[in-house]
């Protein structure tokens, strides 16, 4: 009994005392916006590459015998594709973030959007290999039945290869957002109060470990199951409509 | 409109710089209404053949025709054309993401801009023709090959082509299911359509064929009427050819 | 019997156990071969920062004294300035010095020594900053003469848990500016940089450190109005009071003998 006074009493001091929980709802707020707009970003971005870096390898062929502008453009997008993997990829996310706010976003005082952009810059890189593999995996027989009946290349993707990728890779992707949600709590490191920097604060505050860090642990496993729970959910419909 | 549908000059196909020569000089005229087929052992460059006719082979050389205009010219919108030559492949091919309906009438929605209606209620009468109504709501996985098969060539009609082009089509089937296959091609000779169809069946090719052809190392080896071909081989090669299959 | 035995072998494990957890808690128990545990944050100059591989700074070398009244051996451990209180009140570590000040939270969970040091929070601007004083950054005041708001799109650059940061986040009625005016960077380097970024209008932070951020970056200025001024001590868990007593009456000492003075001189000249 005593143990459980002495806990609320904790409980109190930690949460309650000077409205501390504000915190928690902000930074849960802005890594929530943080998450929600990189996914987005992310996506968009994802799918240029891939398409960009999967138009390549199909039509290198195709499109070198027609020369011309379309081959030279697209060759060059697709170099420029492979710098950007090779330096998102190649270093951590953390020093992108500092790299883009303190040098290439100066004048964006608005911390969470520089966040935004970096997390979707991030994201975009591992999304784009993500789609490009499920791509990759879908019998050329659909490409070559596709095009055979007068669709173009996008229109192929967009009706045929991209339904079918999208379905192989939604386990990996629900992956890489689970990833991403984990991955935004470094965006303190440049002032942004997220979920773990708030509990960092209250942590620096009252000077109690347990309770603050145990409640952020608790709210991230809250998201990621509730994430976990939805694509899955959204897989065994996908599947449904096949048998 | 012209009587010649295709034509096929000097063409070449060659891989890994030259070293692989999978069509070596080509030149072939196919006019409306024919059903060509064409045999040949296996590396003769037939399907080869068949697939640069709509490049889903680009060739290295030479030149095709496709109702008066050069197809292989790069400027050509290819596109367009393909909407006129439906193909047939040796694995179906069907959109394993859509349902059968919707398998035969993406094409026709989104190329041809026929309405959701009009284009159902001609997948419905295709369907039909072929017996396969009460599949029109499933998916690919829960047919047969030989049903699969049927799907495949009526999605093809879907876009009221002016020629098909069947590559090896009862090559992955099972042998009970060939002759429902081949029954349903055998209706679209009858009905007309101009036919290019590479295969091993000598049986429809007599039947239905109004030509064979015979490749060899890519090139055409010899060709003729059915009865031609298969009773009085001239070369060497064909006489061998057929001595092995029959 | 075999219960007796038992019942023997239990009573000496339980002396044992009991001896080295005594042995253990007393620290006070001034050993030559005691430790003598100090958190700190090393990356605040001049009080502590890094020499290479070694810890220097005011607060080192005061420590390593203070070590050598006690008869103990420091042991210096560098952690995160949030969670050397918490560490303190634990007892994972013996004290906490690293240019901490006392505060009325601190103090819930720990206890301070007197002060050895004095540490002036200033505020850190652009050299073409329109801002004379930390002042000029409140919009009117009250009756009582304190501020009653802030200027629209203040952002008020600390490190994260100091001084600066806690007073800063205070209602401006407290003379703070906020918490949706406080931006808290990980060290006081990325609060300048952001300075310098345009992101801040202002940084909040101890004096000594700033001088040396300003002299290392060009087109800063420090404000002659500080910000606060406070005094820095060191913490020590609440129950160790003769840990306590023992590190005042070494500071009084190290204090007359002249020795603290010659240290601070040392890092800080005072011309």
């Amino acid at each position: 009994m005593q143990k459980f006074t002495e806990f609320a009493d904790e409980l109190r001091f930690v949460f309650v005392e000077s409205d501390r929980w504000k915190w928690l709802i902000e930074g849960l707020g802005n890594t929530l916006k943080i998450t929600a707009v990189s996914l987005i970003i992310g996506i968009v971005i994802g799918i240029v590459i891939a398409s960009i870096r999967s138009s390549f390898d199909k039509n290198q062929e195709t499109m070198k015998k027609r020369g011309g502008v379309g081959y030279n453009l697209l060759s060059a997008l697709n170099s420029i594709s492979k710098v950007y993997l090779w330096v998102i990829r190649g270093t951590p996310v953390v020093v992108q973030l500092l790299i883009l706010y303190f040098i290439i976003l100066q004048s964006v005082s608005n911390g969470v959007a520089v966040a935004m952009v970096c997390f979707g810059l991030n994201s975009g890189a591992y999304v784009a290999e993500i789609f490009r593999s499920g791509i990759m995996s879908v019998d050329e027989g659909q490409f070559e039945a596709g095009r055979s009946l007068g669709f173009n290349y996008l229109q192929t993707m967009r009706h045929i290869i991209i339904p079918q990728a999208f379905k192989t890779v939604l386990p990996t992707l629900c992956n890489e957002f689970i990833v991403l949600i984990k991955e935004t709590s470094i965006a303190g490191y440049v002032g942004i109060m997220d979920l773990t920097k708030a509990g960092d604060l209250i942590r620096g505050r009252t000077f109690k470990a347990f309770l603050p860090l145990i409640a952020v642990a608790l709210i991230y496993l809250a998201l990621v199951t509730v994430l976990t729970w939805a694509t899955g959910k959204l897989e065994r419909r996908l599947r449904r409509n096949e048998r | 409109m012209s009587a010649n549908i295709i034509e096929v000059q000097g063409l070449k196909k060659h891989y890994n710089d030259g070293t692989v020569k999978a069509l070596n000089g080509i030149d072939c005229t196919i006019r409306r209404g024919e059903v060509v087929v064409i045999i040949g052992p296996s590396g003769c460059g037939k399907s080869t053949f068949l697939r640069s006719l709509n490049l889903l082979e680009l060739p290295t050389e030479g030149s095709i025709t496709f109702e008066g205009q050069v197809i292989t010219n790069p400027k050509t919108d290819i596109n367009r054309h393909r909407q006129k030559m439906g193909m047939v492949f040796q694995q179906f091919n069907l959109f394993n993401n859509l349902n059968i309906i919707d398998n035969i009438t993406l094409a026709p929605i989104k190329l041809l801009k026929m309405s959701k209606e009009d284009a159902e209620k001609k997948a419905m009468e295709l369907l039909e023709r072929i017996g396969l109504a009460d599949k029109a709501q499933v998916y690919p996985q829960q047919l047969s090959g030989g049903q699969k098969q049927r799907v495949a060539i009526v999605r093809a009609l879907a876009m009221e082509p002016d020629v098909m082009l069947f590559d090896e089509p009862t090559s992955a089937l099972d042998p009970e299911m060939v002759g429902e296959v081949l029954e349903v091609m055998r209706d679209l000779a009858r009905g007309g359509m101009t036919m290019v169809v590479v295969t091993h069946e000598m049986g429809f090719a007599r039947e239905v064929g109004t030509r064979v052809i015979f490749m060899n190392e890519g090139q055409i080896c010899e060709e003729g009427r059915p009865d031609d071909i298969f009773d009085y081989p001239q070369s060497d090669r064909l006489k061998d050819f057929l001595s092995k299959i029959i | 019997m075999k219960k007796k035995i038992l019942s023997i072998v239990s009573l000496v494990l339980i002396a044992v156990v009991a001896v080295s957890v005594f042995a253990a808690c007393g620290n006070n128990n001034a050993d030559t071969t005691k430790k003598l545990t100090m958190a700190t944050n090393a990356a605040f100059p001049p009080y502590e920062y890094k020499d290479g591989d070694d810890f220097a700074g005011i607060d080192v070398e005061i420590a390593g004294k203070l070590a050598e009244k006690l008869g103990m051996e420091l042991e210096i451990i560098d952690t995160e300035f949030g969670s050397i209180v918490g560490g303190v009140e634990t007892g994972k570590y013996d004290m906490g010095m690293a240019g901490m000040t006392v505060t009325e939270e601190r103090l819930k969970s720990v206890n301070f020594s007197t002060s050895y040091a004095k540490g002036v929070q200033s505020v850190i601007v652009l050299e073409n900053s329109e801002y004379k004083s930390y002042e000029d950054f409140y919009t009117g005041y009250d009756a009582d003469g304190d501020p009653t708001g802030v200027i629209e799109g203040l952002k008020i650059g600390v490190q994260q848990d100091t001084t600066g940061d806690i007073y800063s986040s205070d209602v401006p009625k407290k003379w703070g500016f906020g918490e949706e005016s406080v931006i808290r960077y990980k060290t006081g380097a990325d609060a300048v940089s952001a300075l310098v970024a345009g992101k801040v209008t202002a940084v909040i932070i101890d004096n000594e450190p700033a001088k040396s951020y300003v002299a290392a970056n060009e087109g800063l200025k420090i404000l002659d109005t500080t910000y606060v001024e406070e005094d820095y001590a060191i913490c020590v868990a609440k129950e160790n009071t003769e840990l306590l007593e023992n590190i005042n009456k070494a500071l009084a000492e190290l204090t007359a003998d002249g020795t603290i003075p010659a240290i601070i001189e040392k890092y800080i000249p005072s011309k």
